[in-house]
C-alpha cells in the first residue's frame, strides 16, 4: 500500500473541522483558563499525505536546496549540519522520492519534472519558518517519525521525544503485556498508546487520555491511521477522571506528563519554548506536580501487580519519586526501578503495585 | 548435449539404413559412450531416435551413468575432457586458429573462440585454487564425524555443492565443444551439410553463452553476490580533503544508482565548511559487494583547491572500505546484548521535554572488541538504533572473516586497516586531466565522467587483472 492508500485513509477523517485552541493537553483543568488562540492556524494535512498535485524541475529544486543550505549555515542555529539533514527530510516528504535523487539530476537533467506535494514557493516559506522562526520541522511537515511509526502532529500537541520510545520497550518486556487494559495518560499525539496498541493481542486495550481537545483529535487520527480503533480508545479528560469505569482493573499505566519546573520554561530552546504547547511542558513550581498526582492515582486504578512507568525530568526527580515510593507509599509498590535513557540521564521510574 | 545427441542419432540412423556397413557407427557409439554428466537425458533422447539400436543404447546408458557417477566423485582429480582424436581444449587454443566475428561460418574460428573463453573463465574462477579447495572439502565431507557440528557441516556441504556445480558447468562446456568438433568431422566425412550447419549454429550459441560466463566469473567470490556498505574517510588536509571525500562518496552514490542498486546514507559526519569527514552508505542489490570490493584503498586527488585563496595545487586523499552484508545467517557473528553499550551520539543538555530535536543519532559500542557503529540519518531513534545495529553486525562479521582468514584478506580490510600509503587510484584535474588506476595502469582522460560514477571500466579491469594474475 503506497501513499495513495494512506492518503485515502486520511481523507476520511474530519481533519479540517477542528477548532484551533491551545487549551493545552494534559494537566489539570486550572491550566485551561490560561489558554489563548494560536496565531498560526493550519488546517491542511501533513505534507507526506498530500497529493502530488504540483510540480517543478530538478534544477529549480537544486536552486532551492542551495538557498536553503546557505540560509541554514548563515543562521544562528547551533547545529547547521543537522538542519541540512532536516532539509533532506523536508524534501523527502514534499516529493515522492525517498532518495532525493533529483538533486543530482539538477546538473545533468535540469528540466527533469519532479512532482511536488506543495508549490515550490511554499517550500521557501516553510524553510524560512524553520530556520528564522525556529519552528520545529515536525510541525512544518506535520509528522514525527517515532519508533517505527509516522505520527501526525500539529501545533498544540507535544512532539513526541526520542527518549520516550524506551517506554514502549519496558511495556514489551513485561510478561502478559499483550493482554489486559492499559492507560496512556496525557497521550498527546497518541504515540505511546499507538505503539502499545500495535503490540496487543485479541483481549488487550489501551485508553489514551488527554485533557486537550487538539490532542484528542490528533491522537484519534493516529489511531485511525494504524487501524487500531478497536485496540485504542481515546478519552477526553484530566488524568484518571475519564477512567472511573475501570478503577482497579488496569494492567498498566504509562505517562510522559509535563515535568519541566516553571522557572525553566522561559529559558527553553526556541523550538520548544516558542512553538510547543507550554502546558504540556510545565510541571509546576518544582516540576513534580503531575508526577506526584500520577503516583497517588495509579494506586487506585491499577489492579494488584499492575505496572507503572513514568518519564521524569531526569536524575533528581527519578531518585526522589523512587524514594517516596519507599517512604510515603511504603508497602504499596514493589520492584521500583530508575532507568537511564541513552544519554545516561536517569529518565524513567518503573515498578509494580503490590 | 541433447541437441548434440539428436544430431548424432540422426546421423547414426542414416548410417544404419545404409546397406553397407559403416565404420562411423562404431565411432559414434564410442562418442555416445564417452563419460559425460548429462548422460541419462542424452541416452533416453537417443533411444527415441534409433529404435533399432535400443538395446545397445540401454547398455550404453547404464555404462555412462556408472561413468558419470565415478566422474563426479573424483572430480577433484582434473580429468581433462578429450575428443576422439585425443584433442583437449588447451590443444585447440594451441592451434591458434584465427578468431573471426560471430557471423563467420568457419567452425574453427568458433571453436577457437570457445576454447579461449573457457580458458579465461577457468582463469578467472581460479581453477587451480578451486581444485585444491574441492579436494579439501571432499575430504572434510567424507569424514564420518562431520555432522557432530551441524552448523559447520552445513556450511562445508553447501560450499562443496556450490563448487561442484560451478566446475561441472565449465566441464560441460568443454565436453560440448569437443563433441561438436567430433560431430562436425563426421558430418563432413558423410557429406551431411544439414548437420554441419546445425553444429556450427550450436557452436555460435555456446560461444555467446561463454561470453556471459566470462563476466560472471569475475564475480565468483564467496561474498560477491551480497549487498554491501561503502565507507569513505577523508585524509589529513582539512576542508579540501573533506570535499574530496564527499566527491568520492557522490561518485559511489551515482555509480550505485546507475547500476540500479538502492543507495542509502547510513551515517555522515559533515565537515565544518564543506564536504564530509567520514560517511557510510548502504548499497543494496545483487553483486554490489563483488563490484565495490575493487574500490578498496586510498584515492588521490590533485587539483587547484577552490578553498585556497592563493589558488595553489593541492593533493588530497580519501580512504575507501567496503563491507559485505552477509546473507547467510549461520555464518554471522553472534552478538550478546550484554556486550553492547548504546548511547546518544550527541548527548549533553537536559533532553526529554527540554529539547526538540530531530537528531536522534545513536552509537552502539561492542564492548569486547571496541567496535562501534553510528547512525544518524534515520528519522527516529528506534530506526537509527536498528540501522547502527546492522552496521555493527557487518563490522563484526568482517572481523570474524578476517580472523578465520578463509578469504582473500585484500577484500576484508576495514577502514582502520587501510594504510594511507596504499594508493589505488589517482585523479588529476590539474595541470592535465586523467584518472589512472595504479594497480592495473588503466587510465581515462575524462575525470569528470568518472567522478559522476562512470567507474565500471576501472572495476572490471581491476577484477579481471587481479584474478588472472592470481591464477598465474
Amino acid at each position: 500500500m503506497g501513499f495513495l492508500g494512506e492518503k485515502d485513509m486520511f481523507c476520511c477523517l474530519p481533519i479540517c473541522s477542528f477548532r484551533f485552541t491551545c487549551s493545552r493537553s494534559r494537566g489539570q483543568i486550572r491550566f485551561c483558563s490560561s489558554s489563548r488562540p494560536l496565531s498560526i492556524t493550519t488546517t491542511s494535512a501533513p505534507l507526506f499525505l498530500r497529493p502530488l498535485s504540483h510540480n517543478t524541475t530538478s534544477s529549480h529544486l537544486q536552486t532551492f536546496h542551495a538557498w536553503a543550505k546557505s540560509l541554514a549555515f548563515s543562521s544562528n542555529h547551533p547545529d547547521p549540519p543537522h538542519l541540512i539533514r532536516e532539509l533532506t527530510w523536508l524534501l523527502q516528504d514534499a516529493t515522492s522520492d525517498p532518495h532525493t535523487s533529483f538533486l543530482q539530476l539538477g546538473t545533468t537533467h535540469p528540466i527533469w519534472r519532479v512532482p511536488l506535494r506543495v508549490e515550490l514557493k511554499e517550500l521557501y516559506v516553510l524553510w524560512k519558518a524553520r530556520v528564522e522562526e525556529r519552528r520545529p520541522l515536525q510541525y512544518i511537515v506535520g509528522c514525527e517519525h517515532w519508533r517505527d511509526l509516522i505520527l501526525v502532529v500539529r501545533d498544540g500537541v507535544l512532539i513526541p521525544r526520542p527518549e520516550t520510545e524506551m517506554m514502549v520497550d519496558f511495556v514489551k518486556e513485561i510478561d502478559g503485556s499483550e493482554s489486559g487494559l492499559w492507560a496512556d495518560l496525557g497521550t498527546g499525539s497518541g504515540a505511546i498508546a499507538v505503539a502499545i496498541g500495535k503490540m496487543l493481542g485479541e483481549d488487550g486495550k489501551v485508553f489514551a487520555v488527554d485533557l486537550s481537545q487538539t490532542a484528542v483529535e490528533v491522537a484519534e487520527i493516529n489511531v485511525e491511521r494504524y487501524g487500531l480503533k478497536d485496540k485504542v480508545e481515546v478519552r477526553h479528560g484530566s488524568w484518571f477522571e475519564p477512567l472511573e469505569d475501570v478503577v482497579g482493573k488496569l494492567t498498566g499505566v504509562v505517562s510522559n506528563p509535563p515535568y519541566i519546573p516553571s522557572k525553566h520554561i522561559p529559558g527553553l530552546q526556541v523550538e520548544v519554548g516558542k512553538h510547543e504547547p507550554q502546558l504540556a511542558l510545565d510541571g509546576g513550581e518544582d516540576g513534580l506536580h503531575h508526577l506526584l498526582h500520577l503516583c497517588e492515582g495509579c494506586l487506585s486504578v491499577l489492579k494488584s501487580g499492575g505496572f507503572f512507568g513514568f518519564e521524569t525530568n531526569g536524575d533528581e526527580h527519578s531518585e526522589l519519586i523512587a524514594g517516596l515510593m519507599k517512604t510515603r507509599w511504603s508497602g504499596q509498590f514493589r520492584d521500583v526501578k530508575v532507568i537511564a535513557d541513552f544519554a545516561g540521564i536517569k529518565r524513567f521510574v518503573t515498578g509494580f503495585k503490590m | 548435449m541433447v541437441s548434440f545427441l539428436s544430431k548424432a542419432s540422426s546421423l547414426l540412423l542414416r548410417s544404419c539404413q545404409n546397406p553397407k556397413p559403416n565404420r562411423n557407427i562404431r565411432r559414434l557409439l564410442s562418442i555416445l559412450s564417452s563419460p559425460t554428466p548429462s548422460s541419462s537425458v542424452a541416452s533416453s533422447h537417443a533411444r527415441r531416435w534409433i529404435p533399432r539400436q535400443g538395446a545397445a543404447f540401454r547398455e550404453i546408458s547404464r555404462w555412462r551413468e556408472f561413468c558419470s557417477r565415478e566422474f563426479c566423485s573424483s572430480a577433484a582429480e582434473e580429468s581433462q575432457a578429450k575428443n576422439l582424436d585425443g584433442m583437449t581444449v588447451d590443444d585447440i587454443v594451441a592451434k591458434e586458429w584465427t578468431v573471426l566475428e560471430e557471423d563467420a561460418s568457419d567452425w574453427k574460428s568458433h571453436a577457437a573462440a570457445i576454447a579461449l573463453s573457457i580458458q579465461l573463465v577457468k582463469k578467472r574462477m581460479q581453477w587451480k585454487k578451486m581444485l585444491i579447495r574441492l579436494d579439501q572439502l571432499s575430504m572434510a565431507v567424507s569424514k564420518s564425524d562431520i555432522w557432530d557440528d551441524p552448523v559447520y557441516a552445513g556450511r562445508i556441504c553447501r560450499e562443496h555443492g556450490l563448487l561442484m556445480g560451478k566446475m561441472k558447468e565449465v566441464n560441460g562446456f568443454e565436453q560440448e565443444l569437443l563433441d561438436h568438433i567430433d560431430m562436425l568431422k563426421l558430418a563432413r566425412e558423410e557429406n551431411d551439410s544439414d548437420i554441419e550447419l546445425d553444429c556450427i549454429s550450436s557452436l555460435i550459441q555456446i560461444r555467446r553463452k561463454l561470453k556471459e560466463k566470462e563476466l560472471e566469473a569475475l564475480l565468483s567470490g564467496n561474498n560477491d553476490s551480497y549487498s554491501c556498505y561503502i565507507e569513505v574517510q577523508a585524509g589529513a588536509g582539512g576542508t579540501e580533503s573533506m570535499d574530496w571525500a564527499s566527491m568520492i562518496m557522490n561518485m559511489y552514490k551515482s555509480w550505485g544508482e546507475r547500476r540500479g542498486y538502492i543507495v542509502t546514507v547510513v551515517d555522515e559526519m559533515p565537515g565544518e565548511i564543506a564536504g564530509i569527514k567520514r560517511a557510510t552508505i548502504k548499497v543494496d542489490g545483487k553483486y554490489a559487494f563483488g563490484y565495490a570490493k575493487a574500490e578498496i584503498g586510498v584515492h588521490r586527488l590533485v587539483r587547484i583547491s577552490p578553498f585556497d585563496s592563493a589558488k595553489r595545487r593541492h593533493t588530497s586523499f580519501s580512504a575507501v572500505a567496503v563491507i559485505p552484508i552477509l546473507g547467510d545467517l549461520s555464518s554471522r557473528y553472534k552478538i550478546n546484548d550484554s556486550d553492547l553499550r548504546i548511547e546518544r551520539f550527541r548527548s549533553g543538555g537536559a533532553g526529554g521535554q527540554h529539547a526538540n530535536t530531530t537528531d536522534s543519532a545513536v552509537r552502539i559500542v561492542h564492548i569486547p572488541t571496541g567496535i562501534t557503529a553510528t547512525c544518524q540519518n534515520e528519522r527516529s531513534q528506534h530506526q537509527n538504533k536498528a540501522s547502527a545495529m546492522s552496521v555493527l553486525q557487518c563490522r563484526l562479521d568482517q572481523l570474524e572473516m578476517a580472523r578465520q582468514a578463509q578469504m582473500n584478506s585484500e577484500h576484508t580490510r576495514s577502514l582502520t586497516d587501510i594504510s594511507w600509503g596504499n594508493q589505488i587510484r589517482s585523479y588529476v584535474l590539474h595541470p592535465y586531466q586523467m584518472v589512472k588506476d595504479m594497480r592495473t595502469n588503466f587510465e581515462v582522460s575524462d575525470p569528470y565522467s568518472v567522478l559522476e560514477g562512470d567507474i565500471d571500466c576501472f572495476i572490471l579491469n581491476f577484477l579481471s587483472t587481479s584474478l588472472e594474475k592470481d591464477e598465474d
